[in-house]
Order: structure tokens, then sequence, then C-alpha cells
């Protein structure tokens, strides 16, 4: 699909600035992202392809502003409730659970 | 299936490898002069936009592997080659970019035809 992520070539982007001594993840949760797909792609039954394909159906507003592994969330979030796995009430559940814990501790 | 402690170590080690271990003719070979398809699906594609109805050179094959743009659909893995096809900046991004830069893109054989 001629989608958002299909950035090559364009301008008005900026520079790619690597950064020095990159860790693998930035935080822990990056990690926690980067194991849910081994975790999930079997029992779920999709393909890496899938995978990618979802990334790219996000909103185009939303690819541009998130993290790489913001990215890879959005596509668990869509491949998991359109199988009925997770459904999207229990997901806004847990997120609003979780939020809750964040400004209790914090 | 589950994913258990013991299954880890595979996992993380080998990957989701696309490598398909089916015997399929190549289209191409290294030193073929190709033109890429003008394809636009609204389906998943691994065909780059940038390089639709550009020319470049096969410079080298991988094998076989699951065809993306069918895999992301569940119709099948349709097992074909995928190259290394070198094109030069100029072809790519006009007659402004130095004659001296080239990019290698990762295209399979459906995505492309002799010229």
């Amino acid at each position: 699909m001629n989608g958002i992520h299909d950035l090559g070539g364009r301008h008005g982007l900026g520079p790619i600035n690597p950064e020095p001594n990159e860790p693998v993840f930035h935080a822990p949760w990056e990690g926690r992202a980067f194991g849910l797909f081994a975790a999930t792609f079997v029992f779920a039954g999709y393909t890496v392809d899938e995978f990618r394909h979802a990334i790219e159906n996000m909103d185009p507003a939303h690819y541009l502003e998130s993290s790489y592994y913001e990215h890879w969330m959005s596509a668990f979030e869509h491949l998991l409730t359109t199988r009925g796995i997770v459904t999207r009430e229990e997901l806004a559940a847990k997120v609003a659970e979780l939020s809750k814990e964040t400004n209790r501790c914090c | 299936m589950l994913l258990t402690p013991e299954l880890v170590p595979v996992v993380t080690s080998t990957g989701a490898s696309a490598r398909v271990a089916a015997h399929v003719a190549p289209r191409f070979r290294a030193g073929d002069q190709v033109l890429i398809r003008n394809w636009q699906p609204t389906t998943h594609t691994r065909l780059p936009g940038y390089i639709r109805g550009k020319k470049g050179v096969v410079e080298k094959d991988y094998g076989v592997f699951a065809f993306p743009d069918t895999h992301a659909h569940g119709k099948g893995e349709k097992p074909q080659h995928c190259y290394s096809v070198r094109f030069t900046a100029r072809e790519l991004w006009g007659d402004q970019a130095s004659d001296r830069d080239s990019l290698r893109v990762d295209v399979f054989d459906d995505y492309m035809d002799p010229r």
C-alpha cells in the first residue's frame, strides 16, 4: 500500500541523527514490547508480513509521531483484538488500571 | 502454541526467518538488467515506491523466501527468489544526485521484468 511508512526519497523530514552508544532498549517497556512478538505470533497465528502490514495501517499522523516500539504495540493491539484474543474493553480497562498506578506512585 | 522458557533461546537465535526450503527456478541472475514494475497494490508489499518504473542491475541472488505480498494476507507463501538490485542515485533521484552514488534494494521476482 502507498502508506505513510514508505518514506524513501521524501524531502523535509530533517536529518537522521544516529544516537551515540544507543542502548538496545530505551526503557524497560520496549524490551517487553520486543518479547511480545515471540510470545504471540505463533499462538495468535500471524506472520511477520501481517505484522508489518498492521503497522502500515496505523493512523498516518500517529505513525509519524510515535516511536519504533509504539508502532509494534499498535500492531499487537490490532492483531490480538481482531482475532478476539484480547477485547478493546479489556485493553482499555488495563490501560486505565496502569494509569491509576502511575498516578499513585509518581 | 505458547512460548515456554525452553523455547526462548531457539526463537531469539533464529528469529522469524521467511526463508523457504523450496526449489524454485530463479527468473534472474547476477548481471541481469531489470525494470521494476509499476506495482501499486492497496495491500501489503515490500516494493518501495521510489524504485517503481526504475532500471537496475541484479547483483546477487539471496535464495528463496515467502512472498510478503501474499503471505501478509493468508494467501500462501508463493515462494520465490529475492535479489539485491543496484540502482544508480541518478536513476532514482535525478540529475542533482551524485554520479558516483548507488543504492541496493532487496527485490522479489514478482516485482520486476527483464529489459
